[in-house]
């Protein structure tokens, strides 16, 4: 599979999800909603795709902003508001976009999850003090939405906020002792939990750029382990942005990609966000950070400095 | 009788009278109300089947249709139905099949149903843990099964939801939101695994439901319902949802630190039953476990089902001959004294 073919694949698939008023449906034939919609802008816009049409599927995101800046991931769940960071991500380098786009930075800088001082006797061990990111308006911080939050945070300059480095700290904080990370907890009752694949990726992901090799350096070692089993879309997908964000993106990236895309056969077709984050993976390594997940040029800075 | 020319009572009452009564009768008000409300239930009736299937290779269809034949449930109610099982996906880990609900007795609850005549069934899960439904779905072994069989397997962590009032409500939420698919099918069965749980002292049928609930109104982990309080989210679900039919493996269960790190426990039985309560309940005596000392059970006893033993009719084997004790783990609280004794 070549750069050109998984371009041709993106545009084709995704344009089969597109919606006449603005909009990317979760599956082809299917209703709208806000996390396929920034996903699809993301990787149409990453596979060369037009701007007029991802200008299009922007506004229909505006559209579905709520006053205070969110986006919940449909309208009658506006407590759900994770895909605020993907908008945020989607919104990027359009210049119509950019109110709406400060507005929901400054509701993520607003907003926190729910989080009480770290207790010494709880079963959990990590710090729960820690303030990252929820899924859903008034829970604890988790890995992937945290994950999502930075790289949007850095994307749009404001790498340097102390909301950033608390939540590096976080995710320092909830990596696993012996590599990659998990939904978001450590160690329950004194038992290592397992790493997952998904969560790896999305925690090197974030970090990239923003704490040392060494701190991260068994995940790595964990997901490069991985890569070569995973034959299902958000697993790879963020399996793949993860390495590639750290220069390690595998060079039979492609051809895991194509099985994945080759498994619809297998398990149905995929929904638009899981198919988008396959997509995106296998244009990271060919793009860096060129794609925008991975856009962290102005957040950037000199490892060392951030994380001691 | 008042004399009013004399102003006179034949039995006089006085205002300190009249506070003594109120203050008694205040008293006696106040007392209603801190009993629980369950302690003036009626009592409830159900039954629950245990069959014996010593291991995975054995005949599990043969064996969920004879439980439900044996709990009086006729072909008519299934025939032409569309059935829904929602097995326990929750991750995987190598070396750790007791984790999960077993594919196989998923294939036999689908050769048992299509077997009474339903239309179609299918399975449907929404994992708590991991945000890829289709990792757990092909590591767990079910996605070879599943295929093999022709049998659609449906995401419920990504499906657009519809709203319904929440009819239990012991947590705060006035609302709970469930997958758009549900209003497709007529029956939905909680294929559930029979486990220990750090939080809720035990997983069965009911504790199963969490998995129905999508993760993208809930979460990864699903931590809406943990802020509402297990238990609370747990009846909720049940009262609400109300399911039709609960199967959970106890062919290998797990005991100790479930529901992921704990140990494989073999007990070899599948136990049954239309009502959910009443099947955990027996599970839990199955498993050594005193029913009554699991909170979100005792709860639901009489109110979502029966859990004392006399209200439950037993069909198939007795619980005697397949009791055997679950590890408990004295540090987690939730697991602390409720040993059956």
């Amino acid at each position: 599979m070549s750069l050109s073919s998984l371009n041709q694949i993106a545009q084709k698939e995704l344009s089969r999800r597109f919606l006449p008023e603005g909009g990317v449906a979760e599956q082809s034939r299917g209703q709208f909603r806000t996390d396929a919609t920034a996903w699809g802008i993301l990787a149409y816009g990453s596979a060369g795709g037009r701007y007029e049409t991802l200008e299009r599927h922007r506004a229909r995101l505006i559209r579905e902003q709520e006053g205070d800046g969110s986006l919940g991931v449909d309208k009658g769940h506006r407590d759900s508001y994770w895909p605020t960071a993907l908008a945020i991500l989607a919104w990027q380098n359009s210049p119509v976009s950019q109110s709406a786009q400060s507005l929901a930075i400054r509701f993520l800088l607003e907003s926190t999850g729910v989080h009480s001082p770290k207790n010494p006797d709880a079963p959990w061990a990590h710090d729960t003090s820690l303030r990252g990111w929820p899924w859903i308006k008034d829970t604890h911080s988790w890995i992937e939405p945290t994950a999502l939050c930075l790289m949007a945070l850095r994307a749009t300059g404001h790498g340097e906020h102390e909301r950033v480095s608390e939540a590096i700290r976080m995710m320092l904080n909830r990596q696993l002792p012996h590599g990659g990370w998990n939904y978001g907890n450590t160690l329950m009752f004194g038992k290592e939990l397992h790493p997952m694949p998904e969560s790896t990726g999305a925690g090197l992901a974030g970090l990239a750029g923003v704490v040392s090799h060494e701190k991260v350096a068994r995940s790595l070692e964990y997901l490069q382990g991985e890569a070569d089993r995973l034959r299902t879309p958000i697993s790879l997908g963020w399996t793949l942005l993860g390495l590639a964000a750290w220069g390690s993106w595998p060079a039979n990236s492609l051809a895991l990609v194509e099985r994945c895309l080759a498994n619809q056969s297998r398990y149905g077709e995929y929904d638009t966000s899981a198919l988008c984050l396959l997509l995106l993976g296998a244009l990271a390594g060919e793009k860096g950070n060129n794609v925008p997940l991975l856009v962290n040029s102005s957040g950037r800075r000199s490892p060392a400095l951030v994380v001691s | 009788m008042v004399d009013a020319e004399n102003n006179k009572m034949e039995w006089s009452v006085t205002r300190r009278d009249v506070l003594l009564a109120a203050a008694a009768g205040l008293a006696i008000g106040c007392g209603f109300l801190l009993v629980p409300k369950r302690y003036f239930r009626m009592p409830q009736r159900s039954q629950a089947f245990v069959g014996k299937v010593e291991h995975y290779q054995l005949d599990i269809a043969g064996t969920i249709s004879r439980g439900i034949r044996e709990l009086g449930i006729s072909p008519v109610e299934i025939k032409g139905k569309r059935v829904l099982l929602k097995p326990n996906l929750v991750e995987t880990a190598l070396g750790a099949p007791h984790i999960n609900t077993h594919p196989l007795v998923l294939r036999g609850a689908i050769e048992a149903f299509l077997g009474l005549g339903a239309s179609t069934v299918m399975v449907a899960e929404g994992p708590g843990h991991r945000r890829d439904t289709l990792a757990v779905y092909e590591e767990s072994g079910l996605a070879d099964v599943l295929i093999e069989d022709r049998i659609r397997f449906h995401d419920l962590n990504y499906i657009t939801g519809y709203e319904l009032p929440n009819a239990g409500r012991q947590s705060s939420m006035r609302i709970l939101t469930f997958p758009g698919l549900f209003k497709e099918v007529d029956w939905i069965v909680s294929v559930a695994k029979m486990k220990t749980h750090h939080w809720a002292g035990v997983t069965l049928s009911m504790k199963n439901l969490f998995g129905v609930m999508p993760g993208i109104y809930y979460g990864w982990p699903k931590n809406v319902l943990h802020r509402e309080g297990i238990e609370n989210s747990i009846l909720d679900i049940n009262a609400t949802l109300k399911p039709h039919f609960a199967i959970v493996d106890g062919i290998v269960g797990m005991e100790g630190d479930g529901p992921i790190m704990g140990e494989p426990k073999r007990v070899g039985v599948l136990v049954m039953g239309q009502n959910l309560a009443a099947v955990d309940a027996t599970c839990c005596r199955i498993m050594g476990i005193d029913p009554y000392k699991v909170s979100y059970l005792e709860r639901a006893d009489n109110w979502l089902g029966p859990i004392s033993e006399t209200a439950i009719q037993q069909r198939g084997e007795a619980i005697a001959s397949v009791q055997t004790n679950f590890g408990l783990i004295e540090q987690i609280p939730a697991q602390r004294g409720i040993r059956l004794t």
